[in-house]
């Protein structure tokens, strides 16, 4: 901790049990041991005081997400390298990159409020699960609030790293060699995205939407998503896609409107 | 808190352990330093610029004039990400951290160490690097629980050994730690460079330092920005000491000599690896440059990185048992090896094969073993390419688990290809070698003129 830790020949002792824990910024995100072998014993950090009464509304911004162009073709994934995968695999898995179905729609989308949602809003204290299952991320695309637990979860019988790179928020990047190992990470602060991938089977990739409001959806295999319990307001609603970017629209909604937007992304 | 630590002593050692958290101040006697200096930025960036700017570059993103030729690049110090610490991965390394890096240097890449430059100008540099990057100011770091080393005595290897496999440390390092793990190719940092895993029997190549408490602390900690994720909350750190000395434990001791003395033997020379006599003769290793290639040596990083060699004679030829890691074993293009000689009347000419063949270049003597056909023949080139050889030599090979052994016997005066050098029985042989590794291509490995000395001089003097 302090420079002083250069000395080597350590004569003389003395422990001092004192709490060394404040005197600088500290952002490290909050890390429990669920399972796993062994874990050492290691104190849940508080939660913070209860946050203002959540401000949920009545209105729903619901709408598709399409791709104008033709959608590249998905590569095959091999995953020979490791047979652990391998096996876990009786017909080909392909890169989740871009799926669109037989109509352009487009699978895995990120789409949220991304400005006038007036928090501050109530932070889930149920996780959201990322799965490692059959060397592949469960899901790929996800939405968590600011500061909601994600449970990391391997269930392979075989070593994954999870090396999530942030820019806004701080990085890790820890092992799970033996199945059914969970990690519980926290974001601080809100980015989209936050890319999460494993070094030892370069194919897997995830991407996590972490929001300050809890104003968004994923889209499905029909391209669709639903953003519902929104106040009435004016928002600007914004479509991520993992190879065609953003692109936003704003829309405004009254007690119990159901308004639809569509996002058109071009294949170039 | 660091105030408060720093009152009580300036020697202080933070440790967390548990849901503890200890200070343990600590008093070291041979230390002559009175502690650490007040930050001076000033002078930290004008020894930044002398002495780290020529590489990290002038604002430190890690684009200096050097930077693109070397492997693995210097730091980006604007990104605050650094590899090795005492710290859980993604918090900044502590200021001790910092030091130890400046002070050690980091063996097996282009940071050397830099002792010389005083203990003030190093911390000045610590401050001045933290200057660099928000991440400090953002973050504070997280040191790692660790407890105290056992020592030897108290640590079983094969805990350490079960460890290894059920973590799957193999997967990249592989089962022996030759860095042949299924995971091992691909393999790219965040800076999107491509990176290969540590061979762990090369304990000279452990860029944070190969004893076992530099080991624990990667295990733990991670190498952020590589791939090595930190294991801290896959074990306990009691279990990390085993798994630490049982890696310290893969290193091989290495010789690194620039005179060989072959053992003499008589009769018939070892034709195999396996040969018994191989054990009682001098080992050498050599350190491999790789050959820069236009895109720089990042763009191939290094499979092969040193050879190791014995050399028995028998008086009218000498027999060489050459061992090196490789992570695959390749056919097509084939892996393959040259002993390079000088040939009668070119001594030292060819100063080093790093920059050979050039334009106008002197020809070499060539003894090429190649793993498509299995086969080594000599001849004198000027150049490695079309180098078919004209006179057959003796040789075995055998691969296995990352690592190739090739014998190779050879006269030491040939009759055939004319000017064939002669291995000398009276003072010294200049020899390097040349390793290709197919797949890696673009990697040629290339090492320093060595020199063989027979041993027949010694034996005239007796008595």
């Amino acid at each position: 901790m302090t420079r002083s830790q250069r000395s080597s020949p350590i004569i003389v002792m003395v422990l001092v049990a004192i709490g060394c824990g404040g005197g600088k910024p500290q952002e490290a995100a909050a890390t429990t041991q669920e399972s796993g072998p062994s874990a050492p014993a290691q104190a849940a950090q508080a939660t913070a005081a209860a946050p203002p009464a959540a401000r949920h509304g009545t209105a729903t911004v619901r709408g598709t997400v399409h791709l104008s162009g033709t959608p590249p073709a998905q590569e095959k994934i091999k995953m020979d390298a490791d047979p652990i995968c391998q096996q876990q695999h009786a017909t080909p898995v392909y890169s989740e990159e871009v799926v669109a179905n037989a109509t352009g729609a487009l699978q895995n989308v990120f789409v949220y409020v991304k400005a006038g949602a007036a928090g501050p809003f109530p932070t889930p204290a149920s996780p959201v699960t990322l799965e490692q299952q059959g060397c592949w991320y469960h899901p790929h695309v996800f939405g968590i609030q600011v500061d909601q637990p994600l449970a990391i979860v391997n269930s392979d019988a075989t070593l994954h790293n999870i090396n999530a790179k942030p820019t806004a928020n701080q990085p890790f990047n820890v092992a799970q060699p033996v199945k059914g190992m969970k990690t519980t990470k926290k974001f601080a602060k809100p980015e989209v995205m936050v890319k999460f991938k494993c070094n030892v089977h370069p194919w897997m990739n995830a991407y996590a939407g972490v929001v300050d409001n809890p104003f968004f959806s994923v889209t499905g295999a029909d391209g669709a998503f639903a953003i519902t319990g929104l106040p009435a307001g004016t928002y600007v609603i914004e479509a991520w896609q993992e190879k065609y970017g953003v692109q936003s629209q704003t829309v405004s909604v009254a007690d119990g409107d159901t308004k639809s937007i569509d996002f058109t992304l071009k294949s170039p | 808190m660091f105030g408060s630590c720093k009152a009580l002593h300036p020697r202080l050692r933070v440790i967390r352990v548990g849901v503890f958290t200890l200070t343990l101040c600590t008093v070291a006697a041979t230390t002559t330093s009175a502690g650490e200096p007040a930050p001076d930025l000033r002078a930290g960036a004008a020894a930044y610029t002398q002495s780290c700017a020529r590489c990290h570059g002038a604002t430190g993103r890690g684009d200096g004039l050097d930077a693109k030729r070397f492997y693995p690049r210097p730091r980006n110090l604007a990104l605050g990400v650094y590899k090795f610490r005492s710290t859980a991965s993604g918090t900044p390394p502590t200021d001790a951290d910092l030091f130890r890096t400046i002070t050690q240097g980091l063996p097996g890449t282009n940071m050397p160490d830099w002792p010389h430059l005083g203990e003030e100008t190093r911390w000045q540099l610590v401050d001045y690097l933290k200057s660099l990057s928000p991440a400090f100011a953002q973050t504070a770091p997280v040191p790692v629980a660790v407890t105290s080393d056992p020592g030897p005595a108290h640590v079983k290897l094969s805990e350490g050994r079960a460890l290894y496999e059920k973590l799957g440390c193999a997967a990249c390092h592989g089962s022996a730690g030759r860095a042949n793990g299924t995971s091992a190719t691909g393999l790219m940092d965040d800076w999107g460079m491509p990176i290969r895993s540590a061979d762990l029997t090369q304990g000279w190549s452990y860029r944070g330092g190969s004893d076992p408490r530099s080991v624990m602390l990667r295990i733990l900690t991670g190498i952020d920005g590589a791939g090595m994720p930190s294991y801290a909350e896959a074990m306990t750190p009691q279990e990390a000491w085993p798994l630490a000395y049982y890696v310290a434990s893969l290193q091989e001791s290495v010789h690194w000599n620039m005179i060989a003395h072959p053992l003499r033997v008589q009769g018939a020379l070892p034709t195999t690896p396996e040969d018994f006599r191989w054990a009682q003769a001098e080992r050498t290793d050599v350190r491999l440059r790789n050959v820069v290639t236009p895109e720089g040596e990042w763009a191939s990083p290094p499979t092969v990185k040193a050879v190791s060699f014995e050399a028995i004679d028998n008086g009218e030829a000498v027999a060489f048992r050459f061992s090196w890691d490789d992570p695959s074993q390749d056919r097509e293009p084939p892996d393959a090896f040259a002993l390079l000689l000088k040939p009668s009347g070119t001594q030292g000419d060819v100063v080093t094969l790093q920059a050979w063949p050039y334009t106008g270049a002197p020809a070499l003597d060539l003894c090429r073993w190649s793993a498509d056909t299995g086969k080594a023949s000599e001849t004198i080139a000027a150049s490695f390419d079309g180098a078919t050889g004209r006179a057959a030599l003796t040789s075995t090979a055998s691969y296995a688990d990352g690592r190739w052994r090739l014998v190779l016997q050879r006269p030491r005066h040939p009759a055939d290809p004319a000017g064939a050098a002669t291995i000398v029985g009276d003072g010294y042989t200049s020899i390097a070698f040349a390793v290709w590794d197919g797949g890696n291509v673009r990697a040629r490995a290339v090492s320093p003129w060595v020199e063989i000395a027979l041993r027949e001089k010694l034996r005239r003097h007796k008595p």
